[in-house]
């Protein structure tokens, strides 16, 4: 069975000639992303996707993407791979992307590693995060003055999804310290099924606000609520998709994490990034995190919690109310 | 019952010349068929690729071509290859038992849990005992979560696939389990365990890759397996078991013992596996550590008609079409998920191609 | 954890229960045909796979559901098809082919999904639960059992079917001998290899619309792994089962009992108990299942082994 070798061989020996894909001009500004999981799917992942796509169209930027499945042992290499073809900005978006990156970057000093959900800062290496604990803080306030109780559906306890809900308890708990709210963990990104039963149990318990983290899982979530009818309400978190249930969304809350990472990497490419930590987005960036209402939902946000809201929104912003520990 | 190497129809000649020239043949064939089996595999991606908008030929130039253009990428592919080899060789002996252990990758995590909880433990041992401790730690626990498949078989006769499966899903939960709480570093809000000490490091051989260790000992293990399934008499009991475990039970042999060892060589390569994945690579704990080694696992024996030392080759092969996948992803922005089309190609042509009768012809009535 | 005991939610439990429990009836009872005939099919996750893919595209682009279905169990019979010419006709290994599919249907179905309906962000309109008059309204039995869709129901449909086909029928009563006594059947002059084709494709075609439930009965998208597992879990109900489609129909509902629960158990916020130990449960308790029943040696004698003319 020793074919491998030799199918390496004889495809060397047939193709060199026709040439591998070559590598872009060295004095391109090249941008690289990894991502844990699947570009295609709402929510997370695709965030990072959106926002290189900007880098490209905005900044000309050559860009390229690899996903990478949760698969740690592969991160390092990832990694090496754009630096070493002369990426100059590589993100890796997620926490878990940290140590490989850390490992990594002494070697390419002139490369620029940006982590998400992330509070690395050290040399080349700078964390970015995206504080979805603000704006699901502002949902569980709507949630609190306008719901009888609240169901979360989360993919994985990974710290993004842990601070979110917490900002969203924190937000309700600020309204009615005794308003109910349930959480389920599905143990999975891609279980949508799971995630619609979750969600439909709590409904049957009572939710009337069911929101979702859990990337492709959770338009499990969404499904859900608009089956229940136009008493279930949810949120469209990181991406609009509002269109999947029109009269049952409240709210979209945007990350537009294109717009940070356009305006670092814009930065990093005229040369004037100076970065004095690891940088967080959060509602004072107006640009990069919105919170919008959707006026077709059956049970549209009245005007008095939408002026509470924006009040909510304005001490988040002054640092006068926090969203969740730490 | 002895040769099962030799199943192939020959000619039936004494003559010195013709058995040499049959030899011939048949190691011409054995290596020509599958060479013809993965390019058949190729090229039906390359027509998917094609169909689909994308360029075809990528297939050869970047996936196979591409990835071997200089010591850090092949480095990278050996690397990729370690858990396969190890995970391949182990079910090599499982599958020659006919024990369905499909639980592979729950082995997998059960050895990199072990080797991590050691592996943060002994402050100041020398890495000269530690190295091989977290081994051994890892190759145990991959041993022992296997052996409870193996004993609910031997004692209850509970079908090993089912629970290998079910054990998979238990090992997985347990590890998020432990990641977000009681192995979690408590230096970090992340799902993930402390850094392994550094003396708990699987030393690297080819610096400044990562090629550690575990490259070596994958491909000792597997000479050494092929040794014990076909020079020894007890990898001989586990054969016959394999083939028929009645008749072995009247020829004397203890059918549950052999069972036993099948199953537990197989957790035990696996958990080996896990333990160099987070000694040798990832150095902490995660949820998720493994892409699916464990399943690839199985088609890498499989391809290797269970063979130990073919699975060195079919484990390097599926780690270059890894390696080639994501390659393919950055320079051409092909989906990943290719791979999986085309690693279940190559299965499908080697099958097609007649390579693999090895079972068939044991098994066929 | 007050709740816990009340009729409300026994009534969600039941009704989550049964759609949980859909999509491994279609497919585990698909494979008892498949297994009762001899062949050991494990590629059943990828054929599911495939089953929710066409089902979803062909939804999409025709917006018609009983098409959709329809076409997912031609795709499901026409991998079987495959899967049957090579573990039948060139008599390859049928553990080797089944992970093969496994990988073809994981990978081909992302690809194609990922390269025409990525940023399409539409699903489709599935299946609606159907109101029985006077039965969907009732205090917890309505919940429980009548306010499903016609795929759920079409559950117990399958049940009959498939009990009817196997036992009462001479299809059936070959069929089985298929998987016992090959040799037999080949004396008084019929196929082994056409009705293996036929157990086969009748499984994965079952096994598709499995699948399909996923996407047009259920979520109203395809994810990339939706069935996430439901393939191999339907490969242990059947075993759990002793290869009845009977004991196929209660023990997936014992299944879809434990997902539902856990999923339940883990929304009562006064429960102290580490939600992955909840996640583990229906795993948990299969092993323990597996043990109490013991294996009364009723596995069909031929299963896996191919058959070969004398």
């Amino acid at each position: 069975m020793k074919f491998s070798r030799r199918t390496c061989l004889a495809a060397l020996a047939g193709l060199t000639m026709a040439g591998a894909t070559g590598p872009a001009l060295a004095d391109d500004f090249k941008m690289g992303l990894l991502v844990p999981g699947s570009v295609a799917e709402e929510g997370w992942n695709r965030i990072a996707y959106d926002a290189l796509l900007r880098v490209e169209k905005e900044l000309g930027a050559d860009i390229s993407y690899v996903e990478l499945h949760e698969n740690p042992s592969a991160f390092e290499n990832a990694f090496r791979n754009y630096a070493s073809q002369g990426y100059d900005v590589v993100l890796g978006h997620g926490f878990q992307f940290q140590d490989a990156a850390l490992t990594v970057a002494a070697d390419f000093p002139d490369t620029t590693f940006l982590i998400s959900s992330s509070h690395v800062f050290d040399g080349n290496v700078i964390g970015l995060n995206t504080d979805s604990s603000e704006p699901f803080y502002l949902m569980g306030v709507i949630a609190a003055m306008t719901g009888k109780s609240a169901g979360l559906v989360g993919g994985l306890e990974i710290p993004p999804i842990k601070q979110s809900f917490e900002g969203f308890i924190n937000g309700a708990r600020s309204v009615d310290p005794n308003f109910p709210i349930s959480q389920v963990y599905v143990g999975s990104f891609t279980d949508s099924t799971a995630a619609k039963e979750a969600a439909v149990g709590m409904i049957a318990r009572g939710a009337n606000i069911v929101v979702p983290n859990a990337n492709a899982a959770g338009l499990g979530v969404v499904q859900a609520a608009r089956e229940a009818g136009p008493d279930v309400q949810t949120f469209s978190v990181y991406s609009d998709y509002t269109e999947a249930a029109p009269e049952n969304t409240l709210g979209v809350y945007v990350a537009d994490y294109g717009q940070g990472i356009v305006r670092i990497v814009s930065q990093i490419k005229d040369g004037s990034f100076e970065a004095a930590g690891n940088i967080v987005f959060g509602l004072k960036d107006t640009d990069v995190m919105m919170f919008s209402y959707n006026d077709h939902s059956a049970r549209s946000v009245p005007d008095d919690v939408r002026r509470k809201v924006e009040e909510v929104k304005n001490g988040i912003i002054a640092g006068e109310i926090a969203t969740r520990a730490d | 019952m002895a040769n099962i190497e030799n199943e192939r129809p020959r000619a039936a000649d004494t003559d010195i010349m013709g058995n040499a020239m049959s030899m011939l043949v048949r190691i011409a064939q054995a290596i020509a068929l599958p060479v013809a089996a993965v390019l058949v595999a190729l090229i039906c991606g390359g027509i998917l690729l094609s169909l689909n908008g994308f360029n075809g030929w990528d297939v050869f130039s970047v996936m196979i071509v591409g990835v071997l253009q200089d010591t850090r990428s092949i480095a990278e592919i050996l690397l990729k290859s370690i858990p396969l080899i190890l995970i391949g060789v182990g079910l090599c002996v499982a599958f020659r038992c006919s024990i369905w252990n499909i639980g592979a990758e729950g082995q997998l995590y059960a050895g990199a849990v072990a080797a991590t909880i050691v592996g943060v433990a002994f402050e100041g041992l020398t890495p000269w005992i530690y190295v091989p401790l977290v081994m051994v730690a890892g190759a145990l626990a991959g041993a022992a979560w296997a052996g409870i498949a193996g004993l609910l078989k031997v004692y209850f006769r509970a079908s090993e696939i089912v629970t290998t499966i079910m054990l998979n899903y238990i090992a997985l939960i347990g590890t998020s389990y432990l990641v977000t709480g009681p192995l979690r570093d408590a230096a970090s809000a992340y799902p993930q365990s402390a850094r392994l000490l550094k003396e708990a490091w699987m030393p690297r051989i080819l610096p400044p890759t990562r090629l550690h260790i575990g490259i070596l000992v994958a491909v000792a293990l597997a000479i050494a397996f092929y040794v014990f399934l076909f020079r020894s008499s007890a990898g001989y009991a586990v054969r016959v078991v394999g083939i028929n475990a009645n008749a072995a039970r009247y020829a004397g042999i203890n059918v549950g013992r052999n069972i036993m060892i099948a199953i537990c060589i197989s957790g035990g390569m696996a958990g080996l596996a896990g333990a160099f994945e987070v000694a040798g690579v990832t150095r902490r704990l995660y949820q998720n550590i493994s892409p699916g080694y464990g399943f690839e696992g199985i088609a890498v024996a499989l391809l290797a008609n269970n063979n130990p030392i073919g699975a060195i080759f079919s484990g390097g092969l599926f780690a270059i079409l890894r390696s080639g996948s994501e390659l393919m992803q950055i320079t051409a922005q092909v989906p990943q998920v290719l791979v999986s089309v085309i690693q279940g190609m190559v299965i499908l042509s080697v099958v097609a191609f007649g390579v693999y009768r090895f079972r068939s012809a044991s098994r066929s009535q | 954890m007050e709740d816990v005991a009340t009729l409300g939610f026994i009534a969600t439990t039941i009704g989550a229960t049964w759609r949980l429990a859909t999509p491994l009836i279609f497919a585990a009872i698909g494979e008892v045909f498949s297994e009762r005939a001899g062949v050991l099919n494990i590629g059943l996750e990828g054929v599911m796979l495939v089953g929710a893919f066409v089902g979803f595209a062909t939804m999409f682009a025709y917006g018609s559901l009983p098409l959709g279905l329809a076409s997912a169990v031609a795709a499901g019979a026409v991998v079987g098809l495959l899967f049957a010419f090579f573990t039948i006709t060139i008599k390859a290994d049928q553990i080797v082919v089944g992970a093969a599919i496994n990988l073809l249907g994981m990978g081909l179905t992302a690809f194609l999904f990922r390269t025409y309906f990525v940023g399409t962000g539409r699903g489709v309109e599935i299946a609606q639960p159907l109101d029985i008059p006077g039965l969907s309204d009732l205090p917890f039995f309505g919940e429980a059992f009548f306010r499903h869709n016609a795929i759920v129901y079409s559950t117990l449909l399958v049940v009959v079917l498939a009990v009817v086909v196997l036992y009462k029928t001479s299809f059936g009563l070959t069929l089985r001998a298929v998987g016992e006594h090959p040799k037999a059947v080949d004396v008084v002059g019929r196929s082994v290899a056409a009705y293996r084709y036929g157990a086969v494709m009748i499984g994965t075609g079952l096994a598709g619309l499995g699948g399909a439930f996923l996407t047009l009965g259920h979520s109203n998208q395809f994810v990339e792994n939706i069935t996430s597992g439901r393939g191999f879990i339907a490969l242990a109900v059947v075993v759990f089962a002793r290869w009845s489609p009977v004991g196929a129909f209660f023990v997936a509902m014992l299944f879809g009992l434990f997902y539902a629960l856990q999923l339940q158990l883990q929304a009562q916020p006064a429960l102290n108990i580490p939600y992955q130990a909840l996640q583990a449960l229906p795993y948990v308790m299969t092993i323990v299942a597996l043990v109490m029943v013991r294996n009364k040696g009723d596995t069909p004698k031929m299963l896996g082994v191919p058959y070969t003319k004398a």
